[in-house]
């Protein structure tokens, strides 16, 4: 975490003359260009090397610049050309591994605040004796970490377990049972951490009070698995899901404030009281109206999940997970764009390349906040973009935890 | 104003609209209007037990103020609660939202100066406060709120705890009042609403700690 915060400390003066004008955003990302050009030759190098390992240094190569070229005549040439069948052809002679995996970057830093409470998931393949479907989960604590680091480790568990539970294949309704039935669990869990928590679980403050007590800690999640075809998201707190689809943003998240309409309803239906205390708060104590935990809030605060499954496009380009301290500083229009212009300036990803990002070996060393994250399986466009989007949060003086998780949509590539 | 007292441990605050016995600020207007500056406060009659009640008598707050009263039934002896009351170097051996506490000045006694540091998600980031009386023939403690950064000004805050005149060796009955100014922008009723939930939550935690203490002594 010290280097997490080390790091976000030198950038910020750079960050913060970004921040201030268009030219130098540019440069900014003119800058972001030139690095990756040179990480582009490195990791080729790289690749070339792995090849000539494998002992057939040519085929390979070669089979992947004629698909690629294939790949992209069948695109521009539409379904007329007569080539289409033999680029798929090539892709099923392709290793299977690779292609399996999801593009993504992470960031999470803990900012102004005195403590790191957020947490972050990402589990590819997630669900046992199913392939392409991956698990991603941004989770911001509150009161303490243990609960937000209680979802890191076994949200997505309980969500394949659901899954296989309910043999679910792929209907909205199916999705909405899951997740509800896994948020209630992780909730369930949360209100008896005291009593059942592991003796090989991170110790937290809680830990030192004696008899535990922690019904006053909680934490947002928002949780979204990515399959071929759906991106389902379920939501509880002011943590957000964006979809970026042909550069207009879509939420696939709606934020519980306790002064959204609907939730102030229900909150005043349950015999609660929303206050304005900075801020809207449910007894002028909490800033959501949703969460995992906080039990001595029930039932005004509920842990019930709202869930969204959407049908995955050509014009899809990337789903962006994070926590309040992006949101509240940086728009959904603002943080497609940013992403959009890490994707221009990293050019296409190639299908079996992959880079690891500084920040991304950063998140892994400085804690435990991105635990399920390997360096080979993120994409270098993905895991500029979620830094630079950090970096803007606190230069714009986010005064909380920032988590990014960027999950690289586009097709056909 | 009728008002449920919290009837056990972890019982959901707010399950009846229930809510700390307290008086508006035009009440207190009222009455300061009618009688004079000084006049005592009856809010809280009926509701705080006889045994305790001069203890948690004050003046009628009057405009721009409110007040209110949480009691708290515990399953354990008055020694061993109070042994976890008093301990004013110690606010997180029972309650919430405590994410540290350091002493200023004093070790324990009066004039003791804390500063608590509060959990995160809170409309509150420390509190500066010191210790004003502690009895420890009457059980009484009571601590001033002089700084930090939270919106509660000029809040004084009374705790006692008494032996349950139904069961006087096995069961004890605390209860904390308050005082406080009402926050620019808030209404009395919304100050009341907001440290109620907090005191609620501590002592009901102080129960869970001091049945659990009482238990471990037999």
């Amino acid at each position: 975490m010290a280097e997490i915060c080390c790091e976000e400390a030198k950038s910020t003066p750079a960050t913060a003359v970004a921040a201030a004008s268009v030219s130098a955003t540019a440069a900014a990302a003119a800058a972001v260009a030139v690095a990756s050009s040179a990480l582009e030759r490195r990791r080729r190098r790289l690749e070339m090397r792995r090849f000539r390992v494998a002992g057939d240094p040519e085929a390979p190569v070669a089979e992947d610049v004629r698909a690629a070229k294939r790949q992209r005549l069948a695109r521009t040439l539409s379904s007329t050309c007569p080539d289409a069948g033999s680029g798929s052809g090539s892709d099923s002679d392709r290793p299977a591994l690779p292609e399996r995996l999801p593009r993504y970057g992470v960031t999470s830093v803990c900012g102004r605040r005195r403590e790191m409470e957020d947490t972050v998931s990402v589990r590819p393949d997630f669900v046992p004796g199913t392939s392409k479907q991956h698990f991603f989960g941004v989770f911001d604590g509150h009161g303490c970490s243990h609960v937000a680091t209680m979802c890191q480790n076994m949200m997505h568990e309980v969500v394949a377990d659901e899954h296989r539970k309910a043999d679910c294949s792929g209907e909205e309704t199916a999705w909405k049972a899951v997740m509800e039935r896994s948020f209630a669990r992780l909730d369930e869990q949360a209100a008896s951490w005291a009593t059942s928590r592991s003796r090989d679980e991170p110790s937290c403050r809680c830990e030192q009070q004696k008899p535990l007590r922690c019904d006053h800690v909680g934490s947002t999640a928002v949780v979204a698995v990515v399959s071929p075809t759906h991106v389902v998201v379920a939501n509880a707190g002011d943590s957000r899901a964006v979809l970026s689809r042909a550069g207009v943003p879509v939420p696939l998240s709606v934020d519980h404030k306790p002064d959204r309409p609907d939730e102030l309803a229900r909150i005043k239906a349950a015999g609660g009281r929303v206050i304005y205390w900075d801020g809207a708060r449910v007894l002028g104590v909490l800033a959501m109206s949703r969460a995992i935990g906080d039990g001595y809030l029930k039932p005004f605060v509920s842990s019930e999940p709202e869930v969204t499954v959407t049908e995955r496009t050509d014009d899809d380009e990337c789903l962006i997970l994070a926590s309040d301290g992006l949101w509240d500083v940086v728009t959904n229009e603002m943080a497609c764009e940013v992403v959009r212009a890490c994707f221009h300036s990293n050019g296409p990803p190639a299908p079996a390349a992959r880079a690891n990002g500084a920040a991304l070996r950063a998140a892994e060393n400085g804690s435990a906040a991105a635990k399920g994250v390997s360096v080979e399986d993120s994409d270098k466009a993905c895991s500029d973009a979620a830094m630079l989007l950090a970096k803007l949060a606190l230069a714009r003086r986010s005064a909380d935890n920032v988590s990014v998780v960027v999950v690289d949509l586009r097709r056909g590539i | 104003m009728p008002c449920l007292q919290a009837s056990s441990p972890g019982s959901m605050p707010y399950q009846h609209h229930g809510r700390g016995v307290g008086c508006a600020a035009e009440a207190g207007a009222a009455v300061g209007a009618s009688a004079g500056t000084g006049t005592r406060c009856g809010a809280h009659d009926g509701e705080v037990p006889a045994e305790a009640a001069r203890h948690h008598e004050h003046a009628a707050p009057g405009p721009g103020r409110c007040c209110s009263a949480v009691v708290q039934r515990v399953a354990a002896p008055a020694e061993a609660v109070w042994s976890v009351v008093r301990r004013f170097d110690q606010p997180q051996a029972y309650k919430r939202f405590v994410r540290s506490c350091a002493l200023l000045a004093g070790d324990g006694g009066v004039g003791t100066l804390r500063e608590v540091r509060v959990v995160s998600g809170l409309p509150a980031a420390s509190s500066r406060e010191r210790l004003e009386v502690l009895d420890d023939e009457s059980h009484v403690l009571s601590f001033r709120v002089v700084g930090g950064e939270h919106r509660l000004q000029n809040y004084l805050s009374v705790t006692t705890v008494h032996p349950s005149p139904a069961a006087p060796d096995a069961a004890t009955v605390v209860v904390e009042s308050y005082v406080v100014d009402v926050p620019p922008g808030n209404t009395p009723e919304d100050t009341r609403v907001f440290v109620d939930t907090i005191v609620k939550c501590n002592l009901q935690s102080l129960a869970t700690t001091a049945e659990k203490l009482a238990l471990a002594a037999v």
